[in-house]
């Protein structure tokens, strides 16, 4: 887990775990307060949250049969969104800060960056880490803020059930995050990429209308993400009150797509590296 | 007044030529898809969902249950408001970055001919994905019921209006501020939310109804959909088209004015190329 390198004959340390710290407090500084901030956690995801609560007034139904592997669920509406929206922002804010190695491009910095010994993935890591700590606050506030004002109808009745669903969904996202970003050094338009992926991700992951209402070929293609998944697990456990072995297979299946995902990333930003050493093109835009 | 047109045309030729011979799917798919997003979710909900159920309200305010084309209408428009902010309202914002907005502003053409020029291009490249759109639509179910040529064409019109004068001050902010996209993503989250794209503006909670009659965009949606989807009053046609051309007409002004003050100051300050 250790790389050194030599600066004025000493030996300096860059753990894998330095590095990681050091990409968060990088992101926190270039990013914590500021409007750019501001919009993706708070201004998109209400705007969002309050786009798609009015979508659903027209209708003369209140609640959303929500189903998933073959079991059935009536949800109310208000509850439905808010966890797709605060799970979908938190998605977000890791796609748009995969777009890191876009961003070094950008500033001429990025042959600089892999010409350093430091891990590739713990960098891409520490960005993604730094994303989530500046939205987490907003979910856990809004969640509670959300939970009193409007009475969601929060119903728990298994915590480890609610603790390992937001922790695996996390992590499973955080892993698809990398994947992405390491998939994004192979083009020149990262950046742009995340932002299109936006849509597509939202409608085939259930974070606005739930599968069984999308034409399923859709839906099947959203099990690959683990928004899709994460989101099943979490309104289940926080809204359905689902206990542990309820939601087992669902956690089971995030934690798979985490080791799929940052096995994936590694390969990828492998492959971009190689390729790089190979063309010379690397930085070029 | 040949100058004024001469400006105006050579732009938007400019401009179209720059935006199809660098045309990129990647950008396409930026401007289609949030408007894609909210006709797949019309559609799942009105097809699939509640199985054509809309409620007594929805009929009363729209006079059609029809809600998958009115959400249609809509985002045919939401097409124009992403062209308008983020076209339009960074026009001079990429001439900085482009390191060509002196030249712009020594040449001593009529700015307000040259942002014309940039509308006219940027709503000629829109109508396209409208196109799209609208075939699309139609093979999801979109069905007009009646069509009202003269409302729509100055419905049309009266929208393109509201939306010149919207991204002439979004080109002062952005301009003025060094924003690159924060500015038009705000607003645009707002105009989706608060306009009536996804919802009559009779059905959302009193707050959201105050904020939504302040949006010029809100009564000439309704024009929109009174030509296309469903017949309305001759009285409530004719109070949203005094309402969208009072508050087109505002913007405007203030859109004109704060192009002016940016003319000023940057002979003042002389910070314009400052990035």
């Amino acid at each position: 887990m250790l790389t050194f390198i030599f600066r004025r004959g000493r030996k300096v340390n860059l753990s894998v775990l330095r590095v990681i710290l050091a990409e968060m407090r990088k992101n926190y500084k270039q990013f914590f307060f500021t409007y750019y901030t501001v919009f993706w956690v708070l201004i998109l995801p209400l705007g969002n949250g309050l786009l798609y609560y009015f979508m659903y007034l027209p209708f003369k139904k209140t609640n959303i049969s929500f189903e998933w592997l073959g079991n059935a669920l009536n949800m109310d509406v208000t509850g439905f969104i808010l966890i797709g929206q605060l799970l979908y922002a938190f998605f977000m804010s890791n796609l748009v800060a995969g777009a890191i190695f876009d961003r070094e491009r950008e500033q001429g910095t990025f042959e600089m960056m892999l010409l350093s010994p430091a891990n590739r993935l713990a960098i891409l890591l520490g960005n993604t880490f730094g994303a989530s700590i500046r939205y987490l606050w907003l979910m856990i506030g809004t969640l509670f803020f959300f939970s009193f004002s409007f009475n969601v109808g929060i119903q728990i009745n298994d915590f480890a059930a609610v603790f390992l669903s937001l922790l695996l969904s996390f992590l499973a996202l955080l892993a698809f995050g990398l994947s992405l970003a390491a998939f994004s050094i192979q083009s020149r338009r990262g950046g742009l990429i995340a932002i299109a992926c936006q849509e597509p991700v939202a409608y085939v992951s259930g974070v606005v209308v739930p599968q069984n209402a999308i034409p399923q070929t859709l839906a099947q293609t959203g099990y690959l993400i683990p928004l899709a998944i994460g989101l099943i697990a979490l309104r289940l456990s926080l809204l359905g009150g689902a206990l542990l072995q309820d939601i087992l297979f669902l956690l089971g299946s995030l934690l798979i797509m985490i080791v799929v995902y940052v096995v994936l990333a590694h390969f990828l930003i492998k492959f971009a590296e190689k390729n790089a050493k190979k063309k010379g093109t690397l930085a070029l835009f | 007044m040949r100058h004024f047109l001469r400006v105006m045309k050579s732009t938007a030729k400019a401009s179209l030529i720059s935006q199809w011979r660098f045309f990129r799917w990647g950008g396409m798919g930026l401007r289609l898809f949030p408007p894609l997003l909210n006709l797949g979710v019309a559609w799942a909900l009105y097809n699939n969902m509640f199985k054509g159920a809309t409620s007594t309200d929805f009929v009363v305010a729209t006079n059609s249950s029809d809600y998958f084309s009115f959400v249609l209408v809509g985002s045919i428009f939401y097409v124009y408001i992403v062209s308008s902010l983020f076209g339009l309202g960074r026009a001079m914002f990429w001439e900085r970055a482009q390191g060509t907005i002196e030249a712009l502003f020594l040449s001593p053409m009529n700015h307000v001919a040259y942002m014309l020029g940039i509308a006219a291009a940027a709503f000629i490249t829109s109508t396209v994905d409208v196109l799209l759109l609208f075939f699309l639509g139609n093979v999801l179910g979109f069905r007009v019921q009646h069509i009202d040529a003269i409302l729509l064409i100055s419905g049309v019109l009266l929208m393109i209006f509201a939306l010149f004068g919207l991204g002439l001050i979004v080109n002062a902010i952005t301009l003025t501020f060094r924003d690159r996209v924060n500015t038009a993503n705000t607003l645009m989250t707002v105009l989706l939310v608060f306009s009536g794209i996804v919802c009559p503006i009779a059905m959302m909670p009193g707050w959201a109804q105050i904020i939504g009659k302040t949006v010029p965009f809100t009564y000439g949606l309704d024009i929109l959909r009174a030509s296309l989807i469903y017949k309305s009053e001759f009285a409530n046609v004719l109070s949203n088209i005094a309402g969208i051309m009072a508050l087109a007409s505002l913007y405007v002004v203030i859109g004109v004015i704060l192009l002016e003050r940016i003319k000023k100051n940057s002979r003042k300050k002389a910070q314009l190329t400052v990035l």
